[in-house]
């Protein structure tokens, strides 16, 4: 195939709303500071739960942070994040759709599951049970109170169509799914949309809420939750030899992607170089990750490919690192295989110790530190990191955040069903004209 | 990046709906007229104001031999997975990888993707938390102390919206570039424009993209219902007495290579991927344009991807889902772009229902068909011809192709539109 030169793209705007912080700037600050977003869970009554802990998002305040607050009422939670962080990120880069060119704009989301309500599924139950099992009469019951509205909240492009209402994007739109490598997968395709020349902007992220009694359940039932619950803030410890589960995160990550030499032109802020993709199916199994890091290690490969770069221009790496036994090891071995000699050099943090787990939304979120990271000049630590493990034996940045000069950094998602994205975002100062 | 001088062919194609479980039977039923939508069998409908649908009517075993497998996996997903697989075994790649070294085939393996659309999730799947909600008397301590004694520790795995993915991925181990695209009714369609998108930008090899979908079941008929989307007999596209569509439940997919490669091989080609168009309408989650104009930007912007001009189109395979203001505003957008002068249009919910996230996709294995055969199968519940739609060129009978191309129109909440491009091939 010819090679084409491709089309560059920028990062001008971010926005994210997470459980260490409302705003960007606050989960930026809370990450530096080494907070931990985790404690016991208020959303509900998670008191008979394994897992009596979570990392909500706190203070959030819907209705000043969403601009057409006439949308909250087809809102979820998770659309609420979503529309927030993506407000910030437009504001931040100081543009947004208009007349002349709101069909050149798209949007490119990785969505949460589409499981239902706790108190819907409870309507159902008290209408349509016989003896515990559905019966599909009760909802011919005249006093059956569906409402078509919380229908409308559950499809699964439901966020999709809020947030082109909400900014008047009518260019391309998408919304996918790969679990925990949505958030990855949705930027991944944002990227690819705009060097085929489909767009020239897009608002591209992730948004999840799993913490309600139906979605803790499904992680309780398989045994992926850290059960520390006496020790909500030191449970995530990602690459910790006593690691013993995930903390459930949420929220949301948006960034605001953009031609780049018509960013330079209008004279915009640009964090970084969104500059590769790369995407692979593990193929193994479904929850457990090829312990020789067999799909990931082909992702980042990738991902460098399509950035133009090699592995020994990555100076950080935004790991997955969810804090499970597996996904660590495995992550750990395609690093190792894939950085070989330099991996001593290359500094590795999972931010997921500090917000936990965002699930559909932390490729997003992490996408978002990783160009945050760039700009200022400074890695965020490994939280809660106290006993090696000789598995996971990479350079680690614990204790205190790492100030560098970061040329490229490397931010992977490794999901359930063994979807794996990597990204690589370069510094700006980097690109040559 | 798009290379005019790469072309993009489709080599295999499956299907699973109430019409049939192959795409020589869907055909049959959709070329002589005979609808596969009938009173409803999964729950009783006695007291319901919707009686029909177009089931499955196969056993999962059928569908997914491996009985070890169904325990994790829900039923939309059998229809995945049958689907998809289907379409790899009919493009040969299998046969064709059988034959290669050991380095070859990891590297086969690492440039075939798979993209599928799904249809996220259901109501019913949520249903097996209600014995628990029953045992903990609606108190949610008693819910978490009880969770593991009542509900299957698969509960999640079962119903991750990105299973088909999964699960093909580990029986085909086509372990390249892929995507579980959940966008509604636009899921299946737009899967084929991002696969034929990443073989054209030497993302991968070879793709198989399929869209998947299960959507009738108690909750949604209810809800559509409510909404008053619901027919209570098979659709009727254009059609003045239009009242509605009726849910169906299946999957189809293709597989997408370059012509060369399947040249090289020795492959059959079904036709050929020209070009796409995708656009929101920027209008929420349920509403429409009044006057379908994001339905023309999408069949402009497909014309243009494509290099084709209007004129060159020999048919169209509109949405038709059979909603009054929904098939008003998706003529509208065809005629703001074609003028008077219409190709034949056609639309297939009539024959096997509204498969959501496979819907779109269905469509174009049947177009693939009608292409190779030269023959556009009829609308066989239309009357008359909506008067605010009329003049259109839609008929009960079998028509002709004007040429070997065919658009195809998907619309879907969220104010999507889809269109693509596609030649036949004889």
């Amino acid at each position: 195939m010819a090679l084409i030169k491709k089309r560059r793209i920028a990062v001008t705007g971010i926005g994210m709303v997470t459980p260490i912080g409302n705003t960007a700037a606050e989960t930026w600050a809370a990450l530096l500071a080494g907070k931990s977003g985790a404690a016991p869970t208020q959303n509900f009554d998670a008191s008979g739960f394994t897992t009596t802990f979570s990392a909500e998002v706190k203070g959030f305040d819907a209705e000043s942070a969403v601009p057409n607050r006439k949308l909250l009422k087809y809102a979820s939670r998770s659309h609420r994040f979503a529309l927030a962080a993506a407000a910030e990120a437009l504001s931040d880069a100081g543009i947004a759709p208009t007349e002349s060119d709101s069909h050149r704009w798209g949007l490119s989301v990785g969505a949460g599951m589409m499981s239902v309500a706790y108190d819907d599924l409870k309507v159902v139950h008290d209408y349509a049970t016989d003896g515990g099992q559905f019966d599909a009469a009760g909802l011919m019951n005249p006093d059956f109170p569906g409402n078509p509205v919380n229908f409308c909240r559950w499809q699964s492009n439901a966020g999709l169509g809020l947030l082109t209402k909400q900014f008047g994007i009518r260019g391309y739109a998408t919304s996918v799914h790969t679990a925990c490598a949505s958030g990855g997968q949705a930027l991944g395709t944002a990227l690819k949309v705009m060097r085929r020349g489909q767009c020239d902007y897009m608002l591209a992220g992730g948004f999840d809420s799993m913490i309600n009694p139906i979605g803790i359940s499904g992680f309780c039932l398989l045994g992926a939750l850290s059960t520390d619950n006496d020790n909500p803030t030191g449970a995530s410890r990602p690459f910790d030899a006593t690691r013993n589960g995930f903390v459930l995160g949420e929220g949301a990550g948006f960034l605001v992607l953009e031609d780049w030499d018509r960013a330079k032109a209008r004279g915009a802020t640009i964090y970084a170089e969104f500059a590769g993709d790369g995407n692979s199916l593990s193929c193994y199994r479904i929850t457990d990750s090829p312990p020789d890091g067999n799909g990931p290690i082909q992702a980042i490969e990738q991902a460098l490919g399509d950035a133009g770069i090699t592995a020994a221009d990555i100076d950080y790496v935004n790991a997955h690192g969810t804090s499970t036994q597996m996904n660590d090891r495995s992550e750990c071995s395609a690093l190792k295989a894939v950085f070989a000699g330099r991996v001593e050099e290359v500094r590795v943090s999972s931010t997921k110790s500090s917000m936990g787990h965002l699930i559909a939304a932390a490729g997003a979120v992490e996408a978002a530190v990783c160009c945050l990271a760039i700009r200022e000049g400074i890695a965020p630590m490994n939280a809660n990191y106290e006993t090696p493990d000789p598995d996971c034996d990479v350079n680690l940045i614990t204790g205190a955040p790492q100030p560098m000069r970061i040329r490229a950094a490397l931010s992977n998602s490794l999901g359930f069903g063994g979807s794996n994205s990597s990204l690589v975002f370069r510094n700006p100062e980097e690109v040559k004209p | 990046m798009k290379n005019p001088s790469e072309k993009i062919v489709f080599t295999g194609s499956g299907i699973v709906c109430g019409a049939g479980t192959s795409v020589a039977e869907v055909w049959e039923r959709l070329a002589s007229g005979e609808t596969a939508v009938a009173p409803f069998t999964q729950f009783d409908g006695t007291k319901w104001p919707v009686k029909v649908a177009a089931e499955v009517l196969q056993d999962n075993r059928f569908l997914v031999a491996d009985r070890k497998l169904h325990k994790t996996i829900s039923r939309t997903d059998m229809f995945g997975i049958y689907a998809t697989e289907s379409a790899i075994e009919d493009s040969g790649l299998p046969t064709y990888r059988e034959g290669l070294g050991e380095e070859e085939t990891i590297d086969f393996n690492d440039r075939s993707g798979l993209i599928i659309g799904s249809g996220g999730g259901n109501y019913t799947s949520n249903y097996e938390y209600l014995p628990l909600i029953t045992e903990a008397k609606g108190e949610l301590p008693g819910f978490g102390r009880e969770l593991a004694n009542q509900v299957t520790p698969m509960w999640l795995l079962k119903n991750l919206p990105n299973n088909v993915l999964c699960h093909v991925g580990i029986r085909t181990q086509f372990k390249g570039t892929n995507a579980c695209i959940t966008n509604q009714c636009s899921s299946g369609v737009l899967a084929v424009a991002e696969a034929a998108s990443a073989i054209w930008n030497n993302e991968a090899d070879r793709i198989a993209a399929a869209g998947h979908d299960a959507p009738f079941e108690p909750e949604m008929v209810y809800y559509y219902h409510q909404l008053g989307l619901m027919s209570g007999a098979a659709p009727k596209p254009f059609d003045a007495g239009r009242n509605g569509t009726v849910f169906g439940e299946g999957s189809a997919a293709v597989v997408l290579e370059r012509e060369a490669d399947a040249k090289a091989r020795g492959a059959k080609v079904l036709g050929e991927f020209l070009g796409f168009g995708c656009c929101s309408e920027a209008t929420g989650i349920l509403d429409l344009e009044p006057d379908g104009d994001g339905v023309r930007r999408a069949i402009e912007a497909a014309l243009d991807d494509a290099g084709i001009s209007k004129a060159d189109v020999g048919m169209i395979c509109a949405h038709g889902n059979g909603n009054q203001a929904s098939d008003l505003t998706e003529s509208m957008g065809i005629r703001h772009v074609f003028g008077d002068d219409i190709p034949p249009v056609t639309a297939f919910k009539w024959a096997y229902g509204h498969l959501i996230a496979a819907s779109g996709i269905a469509d174009l294995v049947m177009i693939l068909e009608a292409l190779k055969r030269g023959i556009i199968p009829g609308i066989a519940t239309l009357e008359e011809v909506d008067s605010l739609i009329a003049p259109f060129p839609v008929s009960r009978e079998a028509t002709k192709p004007r040429s070997d191309i065919a658009l195809l129109i998907c619309q879907g909440f969220g104010g999507m539109n889809v269109v693509l491009a596609v030649r036949g091939r004889c």
